[in-house]
């Protein structure tokens, strides 16, 4: 068996580039602004016609941006922000989590469902085409970025590109509403009395995930560390997460193991929390399990309050907005809250200005299938 | 199929028609043969290696799901945009099935598999990208085994599926000599629960090495 975190002979896993674009708009700042403010950016859709949907928002980017075009922009900025050049990069994994293509669903033709979008990125950014692409809904993109940190620490890479994206498409949004998740007052209230569901979001973004030996070497940025990660099932539905949040407290569980650090040590939850009753009770519960008397004190917010849900690339979005809160030493707000839900105690973050008072944040993830991740990142 | 060195094959399975009446449907799922083909091969498996369902716990509990696919749901994908193109309701049952996690997350249930769940659309070749993905799973410690499930419905109506529960051990050739007990690897030997738990009610080439372990 290899190196592993857990024996304290792998390398630490470094965060050195990362590029994102949100509904906010491109680049780090205008999410920053938005996570920490706690300013939605929900707003009528007006990229394809909401009329036969229950519910008629989103967070959008203006316009009818292209995907495999966002999705080359975020690696180009995460690649040159490492000091990765063009022609450095194609020997580097890129691991890439999307959502079904939509033009991809009206082609008898297509292949997959995917269309071409990873392969024309990666092209036209400097990479091979990537081996595979993640596919597991909202753990998508943690669960890449948990095989980057894996074949790091097991010597696989020495680096490894993650990238995922979403754009709110008509398809996403009446299939979504179809299941009655989207929130029809416009608002996404995580773990809030009245939550009425979740919102999409458009998001794209890429990281560079490098062994701190190697990034040091090369005087590489050091935006973060990625301390920890852990993935659990629940083996209990086909789409709801179990109540007692089992699942979720376990993928927790193994993220501070491979951190070496307990509960009391983490001080920034960056939650699932998508809006949705039954998901955000069982998040909390998980919460506490995992957390015992710290589940009341150590902040948490889910920031896609404010940006939405990007499915596929959520967890993606939520890492990057995690790294660049600890690196500021600031915590992102929970937006649209309206009251306590018993079922939700925790210490959430409800206004502007709190400071974050720790080296170390989770961001956790749960998905369809009963599929759970939590990534522990540390300042670095 | 082969498998990396640290990981072996304890039992196999391969849906034995390419025709999608030949998938017995599961309540809930419609339109496509893509989840109900999942979770029909995946049960032939894991028949193979515990008999009914559910797993033992102590092994379920460890149990990842790798599910892969060449060509992902088409016929869930091309449903729901005929909806949308037509300006038709979604069916809300499209809603639960539009990802492959709700399959992984019905056969989890329905054999109390508590590991990770890991769906993809590899690049190349699926089950040797799928198995190579378990076995990272399986190395960093989050998964002590893993069920990997190669699905694809093809858009001319075809489908494919092949299912393998991968534990610790070592893979030589085509097929697991003395496998999850490698005279290398002590520590597993000593401590996997592969060693112990695997029912040997159904002896198989691939198990049989596995359930004299103990």
């Amino acid at each position: 068996m290899s190196s592993t975190v857990q024996d304290g002979t792998a390398p630490q896993v470094v965060v050195t580039g990362l590029g994102v674009t949100s509904a906010f708009g491109r680049g780090a700042a205008p999410l920053l602004d938005g996570v920490m403010a706690g300013k939605p950016a929900f707003g009528p859709v007006t990229r394809f016609d909401t009329g036969r949907c229950r519910a008629s928002d989103a967070a959008c980017l203006p316009g009818q941006p292209d995907l495999a075009g966002e999705l080359g922009s975020v690696i180009t900025d995460a690649c040159a922000e490492a000091g990765f050049a063009a022609d450095a990069r194609a020997g580097i994994p890129l691991l890439v989590a999307l959502h079904a293509d939509a033009g991809a669903a009206r082609d008898p033709a297509a292949p997959t469902v995917l269309g071409d979008t990873a392969a024309r990125s990666a092209a036209a950014t400097g990479f091979g085409p990537p081996p595979r692409i993640y596919t597991a809904a909202c753990v998508a993109a943690s669960s890449a970025l948990a095989d980057a940190a894996a074949m790091i620490c097991s010597g696989r890479a020495p680096a490894v590109v993650v990238a995922a994206g979403y754009l709110v498409d008509a398809d996403g949004f009446w299939l979504f509403d179809a299941g009655r998740t989207l929130a029809k007052d416009g608002q996404v209230r995580p773990f809030s009395v009245g939550r009425k569901g979740m919102l999409l979001g458009d998001a794209a973004a890429a990281v560079v995930l490098e062994a701190g030996d190697a990034a040091e070497r090369r005087g590489a940025p050091l935006l973060g560390r990625m301390a920890g990660w852990g993935r659990a099932g629940d083996a209990y539905h086909v789409c709801q997460p179990r109540p007692d949040g089992t699942g979720l407290a376990r993928a927790i569980e193994s993220a501070l193991r491979r951190g070496r650090i307990g509960p009391g040590d983490v001080g920034y939850v960056n939650a699932n929390g998508s809006g949705t009753s039954f998901a955000d009770a069982s998040e909390a519960a998980a919460l506490h399990r995992a957390f015992g008397a710290s589940a009341l004190t150590v902040p948490v917010s889910s920031t896609k309050s404010v940006h939405g849900h990007a499915l596929e690339a959520s967890a993606l979005l939520e890492f990057a907005v995690t790294v660049l809160a600890l690196r500021d030493g600031a915590l992102p707000v929970n937006a649209g809250y309206l009251g306590p839900d018993p079922d939700c105690e925790l210490d959430l973050v409800l206004a502007a200005g709190r400071e974050a008072r720790t080296r170390y944040a989770l961001t956790l993830n749960a998905a369809f299938g009963g599929a759970n991740t939590a990534l522990l990142l540390a300042t670095a | 199929m082969t498998a990396p060195v640290g990981v072996a094959m304890l039992a196999v399975a391969h849906w034995p028609s390419a025709d999608p009446a030949s998938v017995p449907p599961i309540a809930g799922f419609v339109t496509s043969a893509f989840s109900p083909l999942a979770a029909a091969v995946a049960d032939m498996c894991l028949s193979e290696a515990f008999g009914a369902p559910p797993a033992p716990p102590e092994l379920g509990e460890g149990i990842a799901i790798v599910l892969a696919s060449v060509t992902g749901d088409l016929a869930t994908s091309a449903a729901i945009a005929d909806a949308v193109s037509h300006g038709q309701r979604v069916p809300p049952l499209l809603f639960f099935q539009s990802n492959p996690n709700a399959v992984a997350g019905h056969i989890a249930a329905r054999w109390g598999l508590a590991g990770p769940v890991v769906c993809s659309i590899p690049a190349a070749d699926p089950m040797a990208d799928a198995i190579g993905s378990a076995a990272l799973l399986i190395e960093d410690g989050d998964a002590t085994a893993a069920l990997v499930v190669v699905a694809s419905t093809y858009g001319d109506g075809r489908v494919a599926a092949t299912a393998a529960l991968i534990g610790p051990g070592k893979w030589v050739g085509d097929r697991a000599e003395e496998p999850a007990l490698a005279a290398d690897q002590p520590a597993q030997r000593a401590s996997h629960p592969f060693t112990f738990g695997v029912r040997d009610a159904v002896q198989t080439p691939w198990q049989a090495p596995v359930a004299r372990g103990g």
